[in-house]
């Protein structure tokens, strides 16, 4: 009885903790550490995906768009209220929120807004009316608020020294370069003033560094490979987006795989389920699609299996040269991917030598999915892997599929795997729920009570 | 060639010949010694790689074995036998172990062959490892050719079994079989190690592996390779890298079997053939000393030898040369009993008869000589003495039987005497001529003039004989000579006193000059008939003669002057075939 008893209070403790924690509370700093090291607060161009997912987060914490997109591919407001467009898309409309302020102070006026715009597009006409503002272009646009929600197009000034200056729920406090982000609560922030009243980012950590510290809660958030999901038995939470990457084979131009035969033969042969249950150990989906299930609800048509018998017919007759495959020596899974890539292609006696040196044949490259529009999406992964822009007839999803299908049909690109990301928050975060396509709510979290 | 030049030769190759049989046998004896010695060292490196392979195979046995006994392996062959078979769990144990047990290769094979893990290629999991025979799995080390992403490569390897449950879990890890491990050799000096791994079904000089990593020059040991390739039996070769033969080395090359007794790679040791060269070289400087050496002395002792040896025969040589140029009183002192002592004995008892037979012989002709002069002083006496005799008789009878004629008489008688006085006077005077001959008032003279003016004097004499013709086959540049031209005037004016005579009948008188290198000659060819041998040798005699009213001065004159001038004169006749009589005056 007396062990029953103790049981019973203990378990009244815990409950009464939770409770308290559920609380909300303002103050504090949140502590994260991210991989890459950035020099500026941009957006990166070449980087890997951890580095565009890196910048991306800290611009949505500093900056806002015009609109935002869910998981739904449905636009949201942000710096606009509303919008409008006529019949053929090629001129939106925009009322925007009143009263925001950058971090500066100065307003964020519509004509301030429109500079902003104007100057990344060339190709829009950005007009200001009073409170609203307007885009226009020759071609039909029916994919704008997409366009806008992607972080290129958060709406951010840049002070004399070259850092951002947005209407976000934090501001710059301190940066220094490759090393530290110190971010402060925006006091005056349209959305409110966030929980904490600080963030510090600790730069260019490795994912073991920033596991063990937030094993030894030094640290509160950290980024973690989407496989530690499953490994994962510890206090810590650990949240994968949906897939936002695409890892797959790009022969570009230079290819001395020319014979279209060759990289379909190439493309059948890969057998991607031991890669995905081995090498990624389980995280993410086999994929022969670029856009990913859960935007398309289609790629299961592309199939994924390996099919050595049907390669070997494809292959037949065609010129095999010796192929070298290369990889991001940065992403520490892709040299065992790309050799166990080469060990397929030796069933079809294709001969794919792995290589980070001379002119590559074929490269294993991993991609950001940026939008969940699946048009936008498409279009900037075609455009990231060096593909013609697909030629989208309408908005429906057989026209997407039918561009899709178009696209990979010139075997020039051979998708392998449609990969999330993931976070592992420590215990004293609360509040932290990631959005489904990676991003981060930094402004809506809050500290435990006794922590520092 | 000399008697004393030929024994010298002769010394001389039988010492070159020693010399060089000596030599040869050296050289051979050496190279036969370097070649033992360097087969002893490549049999000694061979067997040090045997006792290193076999080390380095149970090292590796041993390592596999605790890989195999490792609790990771354990857990995993225990996970396997229980069914649970998570290939992504064990990706990357084989690596970790293999780091641990510092094997370059190591995979985790489940008992259907199928790699769980790999530590050489890690993406190789699920893959089916090739048979590997049950037999072998607690044996010894084996060679094994393994892939690898980069390629093929050569390797010692073992296996182990996991001793968990029924499903045994095998560890099969190895090290490379490449320039690291010839690295740990321990190579005699002047020797080099080659490792080719046999991993291409056609010769690749890639894979012939020194301790620097590919072997430079490959291609130059590609047919020994190929041959122990193809046999599986080692082989020998001398490998020649460049012209100089001193860069050579020979290479005895091992075949290294895997578990089926295929070839797996060669190994190739290589000695290099400097010092045999050297050597050899040395041998031939030593040789040519010696030889040259030897063969100076030889020519040294074999000149005095030789000297010691022919000097008796030099000394025969030179006294037969004296006989012949007519010294019969020459003699030879030779003081051994041997053959060549008795030799010199014969030699001079022949001189000695020779002599004897020459006295006699210029006795019988200084006789005959006599004999012939008193006959023919008989002969040419006789003819005045009879007249004389004859007028003192007419005279006496005159005086006593016709006083009164007695004064007709005494004056033709007189007279007759007178004349016939000066007739003996004249028979004596060309005696007394012939012994009071002149010597040669020499000066530069054209022999060819001395014919024309010669034939110019019996111009007359040979009109009368209208049936003798005289031809002249004069050299027109004949060189001129230092000669008496009254002399040869004289001898040739006999020469063709004598061919005149010798064409009672008529006939055709030839007078030819020729000029040769170190002399000139002159001939007068008659077309008569000629002399017998006889008549040949006797024909210079003096007071010899053939005919009728000669007094056998004629030729011996001729003979006189030519001698005088240091010449030589010869005849040549045949009977009815004319004469030709030949003078050569030195130039």
């Amino acid at each position: 009885m007396r062990r029953i008893a103790f049981l019973f209070l203990a378990a009244a403790s815990l409950l009464g903790a939770a409770e308290g924690a559920t609380r909300p509370r303002y103050g504090g700093t949140v502590r994260v550490m991210l991989q890459s090291a950035p020099t500026s607060l941009e957006l990166p161009a070449g980087g890997t995906p951890a580095d565009y997912w890196d910048a991306a987060r800290i611009l949505s914490m500093i900056a806002d768009n015009l609109v935002e997109i869910d998981t739904a591919g449905h636009a949201q407001p942000a710096l606009a209220l509303s919008w409008q467009s006529d019949m053929n898309g090629k001129r939106w409309q925009f009322t925007l929120r009143r009263g925001v302020k950058f971090h500066d102070g100065t307003a964020a006026l519509p004509a301030t807004i429109t500079q902003i715009l104007g100057e990344r597009h060339s190709d829009w006409t950005v007009r200001t009316a009073g409170d609203s503002l307007t885009v226009e272009s020759e071609s039909p646009m029916p994919s704008l608020l997409a366009e806008l929600a992607l972080p290129r197009n958060a709406i951010l000034k840049r002070s004399a020294s070259g850092l951002p200056v947005g209407t976000g729920a934090f501001r710059v406090a301190d940066f220094q370069p490759g090393k530290l982000l110190k971010l402060a609560a925006n006091e005056e922030s349209w959305a409110g003033r966030p929980f904490a009243d600080a963030i510090e980012i600790e730069l260019g950590k490795s994912q073991r560094d920033q596991a063990i510290a937030l094993e030894l809660t030094k640290t509160d958030l950290i980024e973690t490979p989407p496989q530690a999901i499953t490994a994962n038995g510890g206090a810590q939470r650990v949240r994968a987006s949906l897939p936002v990457e695409l890892m797959a084979l790009v022969f570009p131009s230079s290819s001395k795989a020319q014979d279209a035969r060759v990289r379909e033969a190439l493309a059948l042969a890969i057998d991607r389920k031991p890669i995905q249950s081995v090498l990624l150990k389980g995280a993410g989906e086999p994929a022969a699609s670029i856009l990913p299930n859960w935007m398309t609800g289609y790629s299961r048509v592309f199939p994924v299996q390996a099919n050595l018998q049907r390669a070997r017919v494809v292959l037949a007759g065609s010129r095999q040269p010796a192929l070298t495959l290369s990889y991001d020596p940065r992403d520490p899974q892709a040299q065992l991917i790309a050799e166990r890539i080469a060990l397929n292609a030796r069933e079809i006696d294709v001969t794919l030598q792995v290589s980070l040196s001379g002119v590559a044949d074929v490269t294993l490259t991993r991609i950001v999915l940026p939008s969940s529009d699946s048009a936008t999406c498409l279009r900037e992964a075609a455009l990231e892997l060096g593909m013609t822009q697909p030629l989208l007839h309408g908005n429906s999803v057989e026209d997407l599929y039918s561009s899709e299908r178009a696209l990979l049909d010139l075997h020039n690109v051979i998708p392998l795997f449609h990969l999330p990301i993931a976070t592992a928050a420590g215990a004293r975060l609360r509040n932290w729920q990631p959005g489904r396509t990676g991003n981060w709510n930094l402004s809506d979290v809050w500290l435990e009570a006794d922590s520092r | 060639m000399r008697f004393r030049q030929k024994l010298l030769l002769i010394f001389a190759l039988t010492v070159f010949l020693c010399v060089a049989v000596i030599s040869a046998s050296v050289w051979n004896s050496m190279q036969r010694s370097f070649e033992h010695a360097n087969d002893d060292r490549a049999n000694s490196v061979a067997a040090q790689f045997r006792s290193e392979f076999q080390r380095r195979g149970d090292e590796v046995a041993r390592k596999v074995e605790a890989a195999a006994a490792s609790e990771s392996v354990q857990r995993i062959a225990l996970e396997i036998n229980r069914g649970a078979v998570d290939s992504g769990g064990y990706v990357s144990e084989a690596r970790n172990l293999a780091g641990q047990q510092h094997l370059d290769f190591l995979e985790l094979v489940d008992h259907q062959g199928t790699i769980l893990s790999s530590a050489q290629w890690q993406a190789k999991f699920g893959y089916p490892e090739p048979a590997i025979p049950s037999s072998i799995a607690s044996a010894g080390a084996f060679l094994k050719r393994e892939e690898l992403p980069s390629g093929s490569t050569l390797g010692l390897f073992a296996i182990r079994a996991a001793g968990v449950g029924e499903q045994p879990l095998y560890a099969i890890g190895g090290e490379r079989l490449d320039q690291g491990f010839l690295s740990t050799l321990d190579i005699p000096a002047g020797t080099r190690v080659m490792l080719y791994q046999n991993l291409d079904a056609n010769w690749n000089p890639k894979s012939l592996l020194d301790l620097n990593g590919a072997a430079a020059g490959a291609d130059k040991l590609a047919p020994l390779v190929e041959q122990v390739r193809r046999s599986g039996k080692e082989a020998r070769s001398v490998i020649r890298w460049t012209s100089d033969s001193s860069d050579a080395e020979s290479f005895h090359a091992m075949p290294l079997a895997g578990p089926n007794q295929q070839a797996m790679g060669v190994l190739l040791v290589g000695s290099s053939r400097r010092p045999l060269v050297e050597l050899q070289k040395q041998i031939v400087s030593a040789a040519m000393l010696v030889g040259g050496t030897g063969i100076l002395v030889a020519i040294l002792v074999s000149l005095w030898f030789a000297a010691r040896v022919t000097k008796p025969v030099v000394s025969l040589a030179d006294a037969a040369r004296r006989v012949a140029a007519g010294d019969l009183y020459a003699k030879v002192n030779v003081e051994s009993s041997d053959e060549l002592g008795e030799l010199a004995a014969a030699f001079n008892r022949m001189t000695e008869d020779l002599l004897q037979q020459k006295e006699r012989t210029l006795q019988a002709e200084r006789v005959a000589a006599w004999r012939e002069l008193a006959r023919r002083l008989a002969h040419e006496l006789k003819n005045p003495l009879f007249p004389l005799q004859v007028t003192v008789e007419n005279l006496i009878r005159a005086k006593e039987k016709a006083p009164e004629m007695f004064e007709e008489v005494f004056r033709e008688g007189t007279a007759t005497l007178l004349a016939e006085v000066n007739n003996l006077k004249t028979i004596i005077g060309r005696f007394s001529e012939f012994s009071r001959m002149p010597q040669p008032q020499r000066k530069a003279t054209q022999l060819n003039e001395i014919v024309t003016s010669v034939l110019r004097v019996f111009h007359a004499q040979l009109k009368e004989k209208s049936q003798i013709v005289v031809r002249t086959e004069l050299e027109p540049d004949l060189p001129m000579i230092s000669a008496d031209p009254d002399l040869l005037h004289r001898a040739l004016s006999n020469l063709i006193l004598n061919a005149i005579d010798a064409l009672p009948q008529g006939g055709e008188i030839i007078v030819q000059s020729k000029s040769f290198a170190n002399r000139v000659e002159l001939s007068v060819s008659d077309t008569g008939s000629g002399l017998t041998p006889e008549e040949c040798g006797r024909l210079f005699t003096p007071y010899y003669t053939t005919k009728q009213h000669g007094t056998g001065q004629g030729l011996a004159i001729v003979q006189s002057v030519v001698s005088d001038h240091g010449g030589r004169m010869s005849v040549e006749s045949t009977k009815q075939g004319g004469t030709t009589f030949r003078i050569e005056l030195p130039r």
